[in-house]
C-alpha cells in the first residue's frame, strides 16, 4: 500500500509528457494498420479498420489522463483559476464582496474570540472535564466575603473548617482545593521595588489536583498547608515572572508580602492564571496565610467565615450524581456539627441552617467564574448582532453576484453551446463564490487579532489591570470561521443558480434569453427586503445599547465625577501595626489636603461607583423592626471630609467636622432613604443611636441627613446609606482616597505620589485614576456592546446601501425598454424617477413593517442589558426607520436619475 | 466471429498482468496476445488498454520503458515490478478461488 502511494506520488512530480502519450498510441495504431496490410487489406482499408479497433483515439487520450495521480486536484486548480479569470473581470465588485465579507468574518472572528474565551474554553489543567465546582445552599449565618457569582440556594463561599472536613472525609474526589483571591491586593517587595500584586490563596493540593505543572523549581503540595500561618512560601504566576520580573532566577529567594518573608519555590507554568476564570493572579500563596495577606480579616479557623470556593476532581468512574449524594452525607452531619454551637437554637433557626442544607456537585471544564456569569448576557448580544452582520453580508454578496449573474446569461449560454453541463456551471458559480469566501475569511482572520487587541486594552479603558482576555484566537474561532466561510459562499454562490434554475435551464439559455426567468424578480425582492430587515434590526439594536450608555453616563450620581481622583492605600499592607493604621491614614489625607491645586480630599472603606458594598443589617433605637423586616444598609467608614470633597448635600443635622476624633462621641451621617425606612418624618431621625446589633463597637449617634447619592453602581438604585467615621471604627481598614482637585485631575497625581512617599517609602498608592475613568472601567460590558452595536449598525447601514444599489441598479437598467416606452408617450423625468423611488420605498416599507415585530422580540429578549430605554423606546425606533429610509432612498435614487436621463430613442433600440 | 464477452469488472488488469508475466510486451503485443490466447473470445477494445496501462503504471505494478519494436519503430514496453508480480498471484489465486466457486454453484443446480 505505502509503495503504491509513493509510485503516485513519484509520477505526480515527475508528471509524463503529453507527447509520450500520443507517441504510444500512435505506435499502436501504425502497428495494427500494418498488421492489416500483412493480412492483405487495401492500405485505407488498413487504416479504417485500424481505427475501428482502437476506438476513439481522443477519449483514450483523456482517459490516460485522468488516471493520472493529482488529476482531481488539477481539476479544482484549473477550476480555480477559471474563477479568479471570472472575478478578475470585475474587480470592483469582487473588491466590494471580498471586503464585506472579511469585515464580517472580522467582527465575528473577533467577537467570537471572547465568547469562547469566556464561555467555551475549558480551564487549562490536565482533564478538565473531570473537574468540579461545589456550592451549597442553606443559611450562611455569618460572614461571607463573595466574588460574586452566588444566587439563592447556590453559595459558591466556604468557610475553611469546613473545606478541611469536606476534603478528609469524601471518596469520590481524587482531590478537593480551595482558593479565594486577595482583590485588595498585596504587597510585595522585591528588590527594594514594592508593587501591588493579586495575590491567590491556594490549597496546598491546589496545583497536584489541577495538574498544572511548575515552569521553574517546584509548586505547592500538601505538606505546604500544616498550620495557620506556618508557610511562607509563594508560587509566581508565569506572566507575572516574566513582565514584572524577567524571568529572572527566583527559586529560593525571599519575597516580602505585606511585610511577612515569604520564599519562592517556583513558576507556575504558561498560560495557567487559576481555577476560576477572570482571576488574574500574579502570585499563589497557601491557603493557611491568608491572615498576612488579608490582616483585616481572621478567617481560617472561624465556622462562620465563608470566604473560599471549591473544586473537586471526581475519582475515575464516579459520575457527579454520585459525587453529590457521597459528599452530601458528610456536609449535612458538619452542618449539624456547626449549628450546635450557633447562638439561635429556635426551630426556624434550624431549618434554615441544617433543613435546607444541600451540598451541590456541578460538573463543568470551565470551573466556577462570577465574571463569567457577568459577561455571558453581553456576549451573547454581542454574538448574536456579529450573526446578524454575517448574514447581511451573505444576502449582500449573494445579491451583488446576482446581478453579475444576471449580466452573465450571454456568457453561460455561450459555455452550454459549447458542450458544458449544468453541473459543470454550477460547480465553476461555486468555486467562484468559495474564492471570494476564502479570500475574505483569510482577510478577516488577518485583522482578528488586531481588532481583538484594540477592543481588549478599550474595554480595560486607563486602568492598567491585567484582562482576563488574551489577544489570540483559539481553533474554536478557526472552526466556526470555516464553517461560517463555506456555509455562505455556498448560499451567495448559489444564489445565481437557484434564481436561473428551472427545469428548462438549458433550453432557456441556449435560445439565449435576454428575458430573464420570472424567478429572479421575486427572489431579488428577497434580498432587498432581507437587507433592509437586517440592517433595521441592526440600527435598532445600536440605537437601544447608544441610549443605554448614554443613559449611563448622563445619570448623576447626586455628586461630581469629574475633578476627581481616587487611589487606593492600604497601610497594613506595608506593615503597619493595627494602631498606627488610622493615624496615617489622617496624615496622608492632610497632607494631601495641602497640596496645590487640590481643593478637598476625603476617604472611605467602600469605594464608589464601582460595584463595591459593604453593609449589613443595623439597629436603630426608638424602632422596632416589624417581622420580616429584613433591612440591610450600605455602612462605609468615611473620612470627617469625605462628604465635603465630594459634594454630598446636606438636608439636616450637620456634616462630621475637625472636632469628631476617634475618641469623641461616635456619630454617624445617613442619608434620606436611610432615614425615611425608619421615621416618617426623616429629620425626626437625629439624635436616636444606630449600630450593628450584637456588637457595642458600632454604636453611633445619628447626627445629620444627607442627600442620596449613587454608591455600588451607576446602574444600581440609591442604597440606604449610614456613613461613620473610620477613625472611631470597630477596626483598621485599607481607604480607598478621593481627592478633589481645581485643574486636569491627572496632574495632581504626581503630587499626590510624592506627598504619600515623603511620609513613608513603603506605602504604595495603588490604582491611582481619575473617578470617570474608574466608572468606565466598571460598565466596560455596557461600553462595550454599545460601541460595537454602533460600529455594526453602521455596517449594515452601509451594507444595505451597496446591496440596494446594486440590485436596483440592475433591475433599472433591465428596465431600460419600459422605461423609454413610458418617456416616449409623455412620462416626465420626474415621473421616472419617482416610479422606481416608489417600489424602492414600498419594498423598504413592507420590510420594516415585518421587521418592527422581530426587533421589539429581539430588544425584548436583552432588555436586562438596557438602562433607561424602553423595549418600545418610539425615539430609537423612528431613528432607526429614518436611517433605512434614508439609505433605501439613497440607493435608489441613483439608478433612478440614471433611468430617467435614458434617450427613449435609444432606449426603445435596446434589447 | 464469436460474439465477444463484455470483460468482468477488474478481470483487465489480471489479463494486463499475466500478459507481460514472461517478458515485457508493448500494448499493441498485449491487446494481440490476450485476444489470440483466449481464441478471439476475450476482445478488448484497444483504446480501453490504455489507460489501464496507464493506472498500473501510476500504481507501481508495473514498468514502462522506451524501447525498439519488432518492426525497429520506438514503442513503450511493459513489464511487471516486484509489487506487480505479488499482485499477479494473489490476483490470479482470488480468480481462481471465484472461478471454481461459480463453477460449482452451475453444477450444483
Amino acid at each position: 500500500m505505502l509503495s503504491e502511494w509513493l509510485s503516485r506520488l513519484r509520477f505526480a512530480v515527475f508528471r509524463k509528457q503529453r507527447s509520450e502519450v500520443d507517441d504510444e498510441l500512435h505506435f499502436h495504431i501504425d502497428r495494427q494498420i500494418e498488421a492489416n496490410l500483412a493480412a492483405g487489406m487495401t492500405p485505407d482499408e488498413a487504416r479504417r479498420q485500424a481505427s475501428i479497433a482502437f476506438g476513439g483515439r481522443e477519449r483514450t487520450r483523456e482517459e490516460c489522463c485522468e488516471a493520472r495521480p493529482g488529476w482531481t486536484v488539477e481539476l479544482v486548480l484549473r477550476d480555480l483559476r477559471f474563477a479568479l479569470r471570472g472575478l478578475l473581470r470585475n474587480p470592483g465588485l469582487a473588491a466590494v464582496a471580498v471586503l464585506t465579507l472579511a469585515l464580517a468574518i472580522g467582527a465575528n472572528s473577533t467577537i467570537f474570540s471572547l465568547l469562547s474565551q469566556a464561555l467555551l474554553r475549558e480551564l487549562p489543567v490536565r482533564d478538565p472535564q473531570q473537574l468540579v465546582v461545589l456550592d451549597f445552599g442553606g443559611a450562611p449565618d455569618g460572614h461571607t466575603h463573595s466574588e460574586g457569582g452566588d444566587r439563592t440556594g447556590h453559595q459558591h463561599e466556604f468557610s475553611y473548617p469546613m473545606y478541611r472536613d469536606l476534603r478528609d472525609q469524601n471518596h469520590v474526589l481524587s482531590g478537593l482545593i480551595a482558593s479565594a483571591i486577595a482583590t485588595a491586593g498585596a504587597e510585595a517587595t522585591w528588590e527594594n521595588h514594592a508593587e501591588a500584586v493579586d495575590a491567590e490563596m491556594v490549597s496546598g493540593n491546589y496545583f497536584a489536583v489541577l495538574g498544572v505543572r511548575p515552569a521553574v523549581g517546584r509548586l505547592f503540595t500538601g505538606s505546604d498547608e500544616t498550620a495557620i500561618g506556618a508557610n511562607p512560601l509563594a508560587v509566581l504566576n508565569f506572566d507575572y515572572w516574566r513582565t514584572h520580573l524577567a524571568e529572572a532566577p527566583v527559586v529560593g529567594q525571599p519575597i516580602s508580602i505585606n511585610g511577612t518573608q515569604f520564599t519562592i519555590v517556583g513558576v507556575a507554568a504558561p498560560g495557567f492564571r487559576s481555577v476560576v476564570w477572570g482571576r488574574t493572579p500574579d502570585i499563589y500563596v497557601p491557603i493557611t496565610m491568608q491572615k498576612v495577606i488579608q490582616p483585616d480579616f481572621d478567617f481560617l479557623s472561624d465556622h462562620r467565615s465563608y470566604w473560599i470556593t471549591l473544586a473537586g476532581r471526581l475519582r475515575p468512574g464516579v459520575t457527579v450524581e454520585q459525587a453529590s449524594a457521597s459528599l452530601n452525607l458528610p456536609f449535612r452531619a458538619l452542618r449539624e456539627q456547626e449549628f450546635a454551637s450557633s447562638k439561635d437554637q429556635s426551630a426556624d433557626a434550624r431549618k434554615h441552617f441544617v433543613g435546607a442544607s444541600r451540598l451541590n456537585v456541578v460538573g463543568g471544564a470551565g470551573g466556577f467564574s462570577p465574571m463569567r456569569n457577568d459577561l455571558q448576557m453581553p456576549l451573547m448580544v454581542m454574538m448574536g448582532m456579529v450573526v446578524l452582520v454575517i448574514a447581511m453580508a451573505v444576502v449582500n454578496v449573494a445579491s451583488l453576484l446576482l446581478v453579475r449573474a444576471a449580466n452573465r446569461v450571454k456568457e453561460f449560454s455561450v459555455r452550454y453551446a459549447m458542450g458544458a453541463t449544468a453541473g459543470q456551471i454550477l460547480r465553476q458559480l461555486l468555486c467562484e463564490g468559495l474564492l471570494l469566501g476564502l479570500a475574505g475569511a483569510i482577510l478577516g482572520l488577518a485583522i482578528a487579532p488586531e481588532a481583538l487587541r484594540l477592543l481588549i486594552r478599550w474595554m480595560q479603558g486607563n486602568s492598567g489591570d491585567v484582562s482576563a482576555f488574551t489577544p489570540t484566537l483559539d481553533w474554536r474561532v478557526f472552526v466556526l470561521t470555516a464553517i461560517a466561510m463555506f456555509a455562505g459562499s455556498v448560499i451567495f454562490s448559489l444564489a445565481p443558480a437557484v434564481q436561473f434554475w428551472n427545469p428548462r435551464l438549458a433550453d432557456a439559455l441556449k435560445q439565449q434569453a435576454a428575458n430573464v426567468p420570472g424567478g429572479s424578480l421575486r427572489f431579488r425582492r428577497t434580498c432587498v427586503a432581507l437587507q433592509i430587515g437586517f440592517s433595521l434590526l441592526l440600527v435598532v439594536g445600536a440605537g437601544m445599547f447608544v441610549r443605554t450608555i448614554q443613559n449611563l453616563r448622563n445619570t448623576d450620581p447626586g455628586f461630581a465625577t469629574g475633578h476627581l481622583l481616587a487611589f487606593q492605600l492600604a497601610p497594613e499592607l506595608a506593615g503597619y501595626p493595627g494602631p498606627d493604621v488610622a493615624p496615617v491614614e489622617q496624615r496622608v489625607l492632610d497632607a494631601i489636603s495641602g497640596l496645590p491645586g487640590v481643593r478637598a480630599a476625603g476617604a472611605t472603606n467602600d469605594a464608589d461607583l464601582v460595584d463595591d458594598n459593604r453593609g449589613g443589617d443595623v439597629y436603630v433605637s426608638g424602632y422596632t423592626p416589624k417581622p420580616g423586616d429584613d433591612f440591610e444598609a450600605e455602612l462605609p467608614w468615611v473620612s470627617s471630609c469625605y462628604l465635603q470633597t465630594l459634594g454630598v448635600q446636606l438636608v439636616a443635622g450637620r456634616l462630621f467636622n475637625a472636632s469628631d476624633t476617634a475618641t469623641s462621641l461616635h456619630v454617624a451621617v445617613v442619608n434620606e432613604s436611610f432615614a425615611r425606612h425608619f421615621f416618617a418624618n426623616p429629620t425626626d431621625i437625629l439624635g436616636h443611636h444606630f449600630g450593628r446589633p450584637n456588637r457595642k463597637g458600632t454604636d453611633a449617634v445619628v447626627v445629620g441627613i444627607v442627600r442620596d447619592v449613587k454608591h455600588t453602581s451607576l446602574r444600581d438604585p440609591v442604597l440606604p446609606t449610614s456613613y461613620t467615621l473610620f477613625q472611631q471604627a470597630e477596626r483598621p481598614t485599607g481607604l480607598v482616597f478621593y481627592v478633589r482637585t481645581w485643574q486636569a485631575p491627572d496632574a495632581a497625581a504626581n503630587g499626590i505620589r510624592a506627598a504619600v512617599a515623603h511620609i513613608d517609602t513603603r506605602l504604595i498608592v495603588n490604582d491611582l485614576s481619575t473617578m470617570n475613568d474608574r466608572i468606565d472601567l466598571d460598565i466596560f460590558p455596557e461600553r462595550t456592546i454599545a460601541l460595537l452595536s454602533a460600529i455594526f449598525g453602521m455596517v449594515a447601514a452601509l451594507l444595505a446601501g451597496i446591496g440596494l444599489y446594486g440590485i436596483l441598479a440592475y433591475s433599472t437598467a433591465q428596465r431600460t425598454r419600459e422605461i423609454g416606452i413610458r418617456m416616449a408617450l409623455g412620462a416626465q423625468r420626474g415621473s421616472v424617477v419617482s416610479l422606481i423611488l416608489r417600489e424602492t420605498l414600498v419594498l423598504a416599507g413592507a420590510a420594516v413593517v415585518a421587521t418592527i415585530p422581530i426587533a421589539l422580540v429581539a430588544t425584548w429578549a436583552v432588555r436586562s442589558q438596557l438602562y433607561g430605554v424602553s423595549v418600545t423606546d418610539p425615539m430609537v425606533y423612528a431613528a432607526g426607520i429614518l436611517v433605512i429610509a434614508l439609505v433605501a432612498a439613497l440607493a435608489g435614487f441613483i439608478p433612478a436619475r440614471r433611468a430617467s436621463a435614458i434617450d427613449p430613442c435609444r432606449a426603445l433600440r435596446t434589447e | 466471429m464469436p460474439p465477444s464477452t463484455d470483460l468482468l469488472q477488474g478481470t483487465l488488469d489480471l489479463l494486463i498482468l499475466r500478459a507481460i508475466a514472461n517478458e515485457p510486451q508493448h500494448g499493441w503485443a498485449i491487446a494481440l496476445r490476450i485476444q489470440q490466447v483466449s481464441n478471439n473470445v476475450l476482445q478488448i477494445g484497444q483504446g480501453s488498454l490504455y489507460p489501464a496501462l496507464h493506472r498500473l503504471e501510476y500504481k507501481g505494478w508495473i514498468h514502462a520503458e522506451w524501447g525498439a519494436s519488432e518492426n525497429n519503430r520506438k514503442a513503450r514496453y511493459y513489464s511487471l515490478t516486484r509489487t506487480g508480480r505479488k499482485q499477479l498471484e494473489t490476483e490470479l489465486e482470488n480468480w481462481t478461488r471465484l472461478a471454481g466457486a461459480i463453477n460449482l454453484v452451475i453444477q450444483e443446480i
